[in-house]
């Protein structure tokens, strides 16, 4: 069933559309920033040191600037020039190669790392006295008047003030700590403020502007010494202590800042670089005035990377947020596009799609409707594909055969239906008009064939095996429609044995009105044969005769047996039952049988018969007592007709022939002619125009002539009288 | 044909019948003529041929009922036997009506319709000897002058010879001489004789 509908769908398939992801904008963007990057600050003796600038740009420059002069005089070449950098300028600077050395907090020097390929040369050594240190932390410290603040636990829900949310001691170390201790900055405070720059932090805490703050260590102890707070003002959260480390701590510590190269300064500036600075003593005016102790080699700075991925910051700040932001801030008109685009093709795509499910709503309906067509035809069909076997089967099919659909799909269907003909020989397979329709491309339509079921039982069939073609003219096989005719053909039989009888009746009625003709006919011979008879009796008893009278005499009576034998057989053949099988006859040993039985009515009604018979007729098939009788039937009618005719004029004539390739016999009298009332009704049952008689004669010869596919006619001859004729087709190949 | 050996007309269309009968009247001595239909035999008929008519009712054309009737305006004609194979009683009754011998149905016993045949050649002879003999009377008659046949009429009513002469005026001895020559011309023995012979004159023709 399935296969019907396929074979109009075929090849409609909707393949979904791949979504256009614009990848390749950022690389475009890339690769224009290289290029003005590659632009920039390239071959200069001027050697721009950006630092980053968290107390102030003047204080930067008036503590920095001479480091400056001291890389200046110890490169000859070269002129240093110190930068100041706030935490939002250090990133565009590098970016834009405004600097070639960077003096940064460990966490920006890390995130410049992983970003600019920023490499650092030497560490700074913080001064605290006359005792330098590398390494740093935060801490985290309030009012000594807040009493309940003790422990980190203490500080939820409470104001907190850092320095900058990029300021590594100022803040990034005390996040990490509270997170350990599970608390988080933005969230589980009353409120987070950044105060920008370290000693305001101080400030608002000493003022009780927030309840807690936090800054890089020694920032206390250097404000305290300069003498701008006191110590025990405040109280410290958290205390650690390590080993060598003096200044009050609440996170763990870190390496102190690097000196870094900027990826586009040359290495070998960077190697003079280097070893300037690391020669530098630790008490040399440029790093009292920087408040330092020298430089060392540089120190491992994963710590930092570990804080910043623990934090989830940059360069480690969860791809989402960042690059979400970065991109619709940078990339908004592409995204705006991109994202139009991808309307549309959604709006496409749902388009395309409901296009498709209508189109399989409308594929499957057609199914169906196919299927409940094919379903409800009363008639069996099948598919037959080129190699003879079945493709699909409607339910009547296997409601007549019996056979299932699995039995017939996919198999042979001619030896599955069609093997054995009716007498029980087997049906050649290229005999089979279902495949020979396809071969030729004819339709075939067989009328009377027979089909086998599943039980083993035949059935008579009549079908139609019709070839298929595709769209191009191929062909594809052939559908046949078939019906169980048996049913018909038993109503067929039953007419025509009904037929049979009914004409048999009249034959024996019309028999009976020529009885008495016939019965005379008869009595001719056997009154000759009586008399001669007794004549030789008395001949030879006398014996005035020779034998030789006597013998003609005998040869005389023996010829009029026969002529009585032979009336007496034409009769009987016509009151005998007739068998259904027709038989070749010559047409005109029809007429002559007719014109024997006729006789003594011609004799009495004084007419002259006229047999026009053509000897080249050629035989037909029929069934001869009936077409007998037809033509008795119209030869009485004639003679009839004709009573009140002048004796002279009466004359019926009876011809044979060929004509339109049929078989034509006419029948035609002198008489008065049909009468114009009757001739619509001429051959409806009971209608006469006799006195005598059913009215069933000519009723019966044209249902006779009508079952061996001729026709009864009449036509009024120019010169009067009737003429009744009829047809019979002629054999096929004879 | 002689005049006094009878013939067999057989009327028959059929003509294995009609030679059949012809063998059959043969086979006993009788003289045959055959026609195939009542034309032809009206066409040969001689009303002095004595002998009898076999004629087979249903025939093309004239049919054997149809030649009775035209027969029946001759002075004289065979006796008829009909032969049918239709066994029709209204027919038959109407042919012997008419004055038919006999009227026998196909096949028949030969002897049945020989003994017709016997009876109606004797009938016919019969007949042709009655005819004869009033056409006898008849010529006498015609022999008697004017006188005597009025003699003749008077006596043959009754009259005597007195009221004869009376009637006739003439004297009684002219009367007897008249009367005597009238018994002598007419052969007549006696009275009554004379008598006879001039009913069955009146019978057959009428007054003369």
């Amino acid at each position: 069933m399935a296969g019907v509908g396929s074979l109009f769908l075929r090849g409609l398939k909707i393949y979904p559309v791949p979504l256009f992801r614009p990848r390749v904008v950022p690389f475009v963007l890339l690769c224009l920033l290289w290029c003005f990057c590659g632009t920039a600050g390239a071959g200069e003796d001027l050697v721009r040191i950006g630092v980053l600038s968290h107390r102030g740009d003047q204080a930067t420059l008036a503590a920095w600037r001479p480091t400056a002069e001291y890389l200046g005089n110890a490169i000859l070449e070269k002129q240093f020039e110190i930068i100041p950098l706030d935490f939002d300028e250090v990133n565009p600077a590098v970016l834009q190669g405004a600097v070639d050395f960077i003096l940064v907090n460990p966490g920006i020097y890390v995130n410049l790392e992983v970003k600019f390929r920023v490499s650092r040369i030497a560490t700074l050594n913080n001064r605290r006295g006359d005792v330098p240190y590398n390494i740093f932390g935060g801490v985290l410290f309030t009012r000594r008047d807040h009493a309940e603040i003790k422990d980190l636990e203490d500080l939820r829900g409470r104001s907190l003030m850092a320095v900058d949310a990029t300021s590594l001691g100022g803040f990034q170390m005390a996040w990490r700590e509270l997170r350990s201790a599970g608390l988080d900055p933005y969230h589980d405070f009353a409120r987070l403020e950044f105060g920008g720059i370290h000693d305001r932090v101080v400030m608002a805490v000493r003022d009780g502007k927030v309840d807690v703050g936090t800054v890089r260590t020694d920032i206390l102890e250097r404000m305290a010494n300069a003498g701008v707070i006191d110590l025990d003002e405040f109280h410290i959260i958290n205390p650690l202590t390590s080993p060598e480390f003096p200044f009050a701590h609440s996170t763990r510590l870190y390496p102190e800042w690097p000196f870094s190269k900027v990826s586009h300064t040359a290495n070998d500036l960077a190697q003079q670089v280097a070893v300037a600075l690391l020669n530098m003593p630790h008490d040399h005016p440029a790093a009292i005035s920087g408040k330092y102790a020298g430089w060392t080699i540089p120190l491992d700075y994963q710590p930092v990377h570990e804080l910043l991925k623990e934090l989830s910051l940059s360069p480690y700040a969860e791809p989402g947020r960042f690059t979400l932001l970065d991109a619709i801030k940078r990339y908004r008109y592409w995204l705006l596009g991109g994202l139009v685009f991808l309307i549309l093709m959604a709006f496409m795509t749902l388009w395309v799609m409901r296009l498709n499910r209508e189109l399989h709503g409308a594929k499957v309906q057609l199914e169906q409707q196919h299927e409940l067509i094919l379903d409800s035809v009363a008639d069996g069909i099948y598919g037959v594909d080129l190699q003879g076997n079945s493709t699909f089967v409607n339910r009547a099919a296997v409601e007549i055969t019996g056979w299932q659909e699995e039995d017939l799909i996919g198999r042979n269907q001619h030896e599955i239906l069609h093997h054995t003909h009716a007498d029980g020989t087997p049906h050649a397979q290229k005999d089979c008009p279902v495949y020979l329709a396809f071969r030729d491309n004819q339709p075939r339509h067989v009328s009377d064939d027979l089909f086998w079921r599943k039980d083993g039982s035949s059935f008579s069939v009549e079908y139609t095996s019709t070839p298929i073609r595709d769209v191009s003219g191929k062909t594809l096989g052939s559908v046949v429609v078939f019906r169980d005719i048996t049913k018909r053909k038993q109503t067929e039989d039953d007419t025509r044995q009904h037929q049979n009888e009914l004409a048999r009746v009249a034959r024996l009625s019309t028999l009976g009105e020529m009885a008495s003709g016939i019965a005379h006919e008869l009595n001719q011979p056997l009154t000759a044969i009586a008399t001669n008879a007794h004549a030789s009796i008395r001949m030879l008893e006398s014996g005035s005769q020779n034998k030789q009278v006597c013998a003609d005499v005998m040869d005389r009576v023996a010829s009029q047996a026969e002529r009585a034998g032979e009336i007496i057989r034409q009769l009987r053949r016509m009151v005998q039952k007739e068998p259904l099988e027709s038989a070749e006859v010559d047409i005109n040993d029809l007429v002559r049988t007719v014109e024997v039985l006729i006789r003594p009515e011609i004799r009495r009604a004084d007419v002259v018969v006229k047999l026009d018979l053509d000897p080249e007729v050629p035989r037909v098939d029929v069934q001869r007592i009936q077409i007998e009788q037809v033509i008795l039937n119209l030869a009485r009618n004639a003679i009839e007709a004709m009573g009140n005719t002048p004796e002279s004029g009466r004359e019926l004539l009876i011809r044979t022939g060929l004509r339109d390739n049929q078989v034509q016999v006419t029948v035609r009298d002198t008489g008065p002619g049909l009468n114009p009332d009757i001739m619509d009704t001429l051959f409806a049952p009971f209608v006469t125009g006799k006195r005598e008689g059913m009215g069933l004669g000519l009723s019966i010869s044209y249902g006779i002539i009508d079952a061996h596919g001729g026709r009864l006619s009449t036509v009024t001859p120019a010169d009067g009288g009737a003429e009744f004729q009829f047809t019979l087709p002629l054999n096929m190949g004879t | 044909m002689e005049q006094n050996s009878p013939t067999v007309f057989i009327v028959d269309d059929d003509q294995e019948v009609r030679n059949a009968l012809q063998l059959l009247m043969q086979s006993v001595g009788l003289a045959v003529a055959c026609y195939a239909a009542a034309g032809e035999y009206l066409d040969a008929f001689d009303a002095t041929l004595p002998g009898c008519l076999v004629v087979d009712i249903r025939m093309p054309g004239m049919s054997g009922m149809e030649l009775q009737e035209r027969l029946q305006g001759e002075a004289i004609y065979p006796p008829i036997i009909f032969i049918t194979g239709h066994g029709d009683v209204p027919m038959a009754v109407r042919a012997v009506k008419n004055g038919a011998v006999d009227f026998i149905e196909k096949p028949f016993r030969d002897q049945t319709l020989l003994d017709s045949v016997h009876r109606a050649i004797e009938q016919d002879a019969n007949r042709r000897g009655e005819v004869l003999r009033l056409t006898d009377i008849q010529d006498r008659f015609e022999q008697l002058t004017p006188r005597e046949r009025e003699v003749l009429e008077l006596v043959v009513a009754g009259k005597r010879n007195k009221n004869i002469s009376d009637e006739m005026g003439i004297t009684l001895s002219t009367v007897e001489a008249h009367r005597s020559k009238v018994m002598e011309k007419m052969h007549a023995d006696t009275l009554s004789h004379l008598m006879r012979m001039m009913l069955s004159l009146d019978r057959n023709y009428g007054k003369p």
